[in-house]
């Protein structure tokens, strides 16, 4: 079941005078629990896609649905609410909210979600801390940890909610190889018990060995899809 | 909610220099307002306090003739209309519950003639009933020389103020009579020029009216007073015995209303208009054989600067006076008191109005409002400027915060939490800091208060709403405090909100 669907999406942006083709005409489906990386280099429209399927930018031309919902027409409440709902997110650069601990950091998206006890959100964030392996870091700001364990809150932030979705760009581009590792292990095992859907941006060929599909961007537009 | 207060709290303490900022000028602000408004309740209530008890009292009957309610400072305004039916007014004043008592006063404009020649100095002049006077005000005024003016006998109080104008004016001094020119009693502008000065036991008045012809009277002057608190302002009311006063303006008298009147002149009086012929007939009705008693009686007693003995007893409430002023029961709200009085006037048809002490005193009255006014002007103008300053500085917090908010709005947050969220960071540095400076506030106009700083100086007077200073806070007071805090926050955040909620996960991601 396809729970991504792109079709003929261009994504154009003013720069100046001139207008950078980002995207140019991309038809993409994703099935659900796939774990597909999104390949590249620098400037080829990876990120582009990836925040036009996570609903953080809207696309030129063509269409973008998540779990059948057409998301150009949604409006912004609820476009916030599917990323809430359905979509977990982790950054290349870890974006935490500063003045909040690891463990309040885990539990932001469910405080906002309104919809668990405050005991089922402290027990939902505590049990993801410890699967990433972060809980003696519990009580500590972003500012004090490195960043592999940033990222760890990140993953665990990104996937308390249960989403459908999680969209990485560059999860390991600014960690260490060992902990870069550790961080797609991690993502793999989530993805095999939880059936959640990966979708990495990367031009890091190690992690193709994670994924299960690979798809290479060249230019804005599909260059290549491949089973892994 | 508290995860919003827990991030507001935790970013204040994380940006604490910007913090800080907004939080000084909100505290400055705060504290200026309280202490302003401390300031101002205690001149307002100092000034209801002093002219209340010492001048004119809660409220005043006038004349529903009277066109304007400031009779007492109405610059080059209309006589005060007289009032001629004063007993039946008494009468009706004595069945109203909640007056507590009342004084019937003649005021109105009179010009002082300097006897040397050249130009006459104006003044407002109260015509009393000395005894009742001070029954009403007790201890209102300081007596600086002579004594006050005793029974019936003519003469005039020159308060302190008004002496100093005519010495400055005409070189003129004024002293009681039978007295030795206390020197000591003089200030020094005046001791100075002493030697160039005349000094003078009588003053001779001649009264303003549009209606009646006015006389020319001399009036002995009986005491230098100086008014206990706000001598700069009433400084200029001499006080006249009552008939001298009525005799000056041309008003009926006391003294008059006492006189016999012969059975003739009586027939001749309730003749109507028809029966005008007889007068013209063979058998005149009058016959002058001697002077009329009543003439006598007028001619001898109205001689102003005669001495009491030369006064047969009159009743001074029978003639004509210009105003009673009434002390209204502690505790009444006024304008619905004297809202109650002009229903039952009305009722009784008595051709009176009541009016309070605020209209019947103009822009003294007003002062206190007026002050306030410009205070609350001066002080919404510095939270003008905070508000500018605090808009800024949020804006830019707003905008160094991009990466934090857009994040913020990828994971799920709405564009209502980030209002919030700088809502309540605002809200509470205001809370906190605003809070600190009207609470430092209530302290210094507490400190203030307890001082009982006192003054003899006029302006200070002014300043103070009489010879103390003392501050007050009302709850009103600091709910308005309160209140302008919370419009300054609220404007403050409008700009600063708009920027954060436009703030898009996309900017977030951009910035990286």
């Amino acid at each position: 079941m396809n729970i991504i669907e792109i079709k003929g999406v261009i994504k154009n942006y003013a720069l100046g005078t001139t207008t950078v083709h980002a995207l140019r005409g991309i038809d993409l489906t994703i099935e659900e629990g796939d774990l597909m990386t999104i390949m590249g280099p620098s400037g080829s429209g990876k990120t582009t896609l990836l925040n036009i399927i996570g609903c953080i930018d809207k696309a030129t031309a063509g269409t973008v649905s998540v779990h059948g919902d057409e998301v150009s027409s949604l409006s912004d409440r609820q476009i916030t609410d599917l990323r809430l709902n359905r979509i977990g997110f982790i950054f290349q650069t870890f974006n935490l909210i500063p003045v909040l601990n690891t463990l309040e950091n885990v539990e932001f998206p469910l405080l906002l979600k309104k919809k668990d006890s405050r005991a089922e959100i402290r027990s939902k964030a505590e049990k993801l801390i410890d699967e990433v392996g972060i809980t003696e870091f519990i009580k500590h700001r972003p500012s004090e940890l490195s960043g592999g364990q940033r990222q760890r809150v990140a993953i665990a932030r990104a996937l308390v909610t249960n989403p459908d979705i999680v969209l990485a760009d560059e999860p390991t581009a600014n960690l260490d190889s060992v902990t870069g590792a550790q961080i797609l292990d991690l993502m793999k095992e989530m993805n095999a018990r939880e059936q959640t859907t990966f979708i990495f941006s990367t031009h890091d060929a190690n992690v193709l060995k994670y994924a299960k599909t690979m798809v290479k961007i060249k230019d804005g537009i599909v260059a290549e899809k491949s089973a892994l | 909610m508290s995860l919003i207060i827990k991030i507001a709290w935790r970013n204040i303490m994380r940006h604490r220099g910007k913090s800080l900022i907004i939080g000084a000028i909100l505290f400055i602000g705060a504290l200026l307002m309280t202490v302003g408004n401390g300031v101002i309740s205690g001149m307002d209530a100092g000034l209801q306090k002093n002219i209340v008890e010492g001048f004119c009292g809660d409220a005043l009957l006038v004349s529903d003739k009277q066109e304007s309610d400031n009779v007492f400072l109405e610059f080059m305004g209309k006589a005060v209309a007289p009032i001629t039916d004063y007993p039946m007014i008494d009468s009706a004043l004595k069945t109203i519950p909640y007056i507590k008592k009342w004084l019937p006063m003649g005021k109105n404009f009179a010009m002082a003639l300097n006897e040397d020649g050249g130009l006459a100095k104006g003044a407002f002049v109260l015509g009393v009933d000395m005894q009742h006077y001070r029954k009403f005000f007790g201890d209102n005024l300081k007596l600086v020389e002579g004594g006050y003016l005793e029974g019936n006998e003519p003469g005039v109080l020159v308060p302190t103020g008004w002496r100093k104008l005519f010495g400055d004016y005409y070189d003129i001094l004024f002293s009681p009579e039978g007295t030795k020119l206390d020197t000591t009693a003089l200030g020094s502008g005046i001791t100075s020029r002493l030697s160039e000065l005349t000094v003078k036991h009588s003053a001779v008045f001649m009264g303003v009216n549009n209606e009646n012809t006015t006389t020319d009277v001399r009036v002995p002057v009986r005491g230098i007073v100086k008014y206990r608190s706000l001598n700069h302002i009433w400084g200029s009311f001499p006080i006249m015995d009552i008939e001298s006063y009525r005799q000056c303006l041309g008003y009926f008298s006391a003294l008059a209303t006492s006189a016999p009147v012969k059975k003739e002149d009586l027939d001749l009086l309730s003749k109507s208009d028809d029966s005008l012929d007889n007068l013209f007939s063979e058998n005149d009705m009058i016959v002058a054989q001697k002077p009329a008693a009543a003439a006598a009686a007028l001619t001898k007693g109205s001689l102003a600067g005669s001495r009491t003995a030369e006064r047969p007893n009159i009743d001074p409430d029978a003639g004509t006076w210009n105003l009673v002023l009434l002390r209204i029961q502690d505790g009444k709200n006024l304008n619905k008191t004297v809202q109650d009085l002009n229903r039952r006037l009305a009722e009784k048809k008595l051709p009176v109005r009541a009016i309070t002490w605020k209209k019947a005193t103009g822009f003294i009255g007003s002062m206190a409002a007026l002050i306030k006014t410009s205070l609350f002007v001066f002080v919404m103008f510095l939270f003008f400027v905070a508000i500018i300053i605090i808009v800024n500085t949020l804006s830019m917090a707003a905008i160094e915060r991009t990466s934090e908010i857009g994040m913020m709005r990828a994971v799920g947050a709405r564009k209502g939490f980030i209002r919030l969220m700088f809502l309540g960071e605002t809200a509470a540095l205001s809370a906190i800091f605003g809070g600190a400076g009207i609470a430092a506030g209530i302290i210094i106009v507490n400190i203030l208060a307890a001082f009982n700083l006192t003054t003899d100086n006029d302006m200070l007077q002014l300043l103070y709403g009489g010879d103390t200073f003392r501050p007050i806070l009302s709850v009103i007071d600091v709910a308005l405090a309160v209140g302008q805090l919370v419009v300054v926050t609220l404007i403050a955040v409008v700009y600063p909100i708009r920027v954060a909620s436009g703030i898009t996960p996309l900017d977030a991601v951009s910035r990286e």
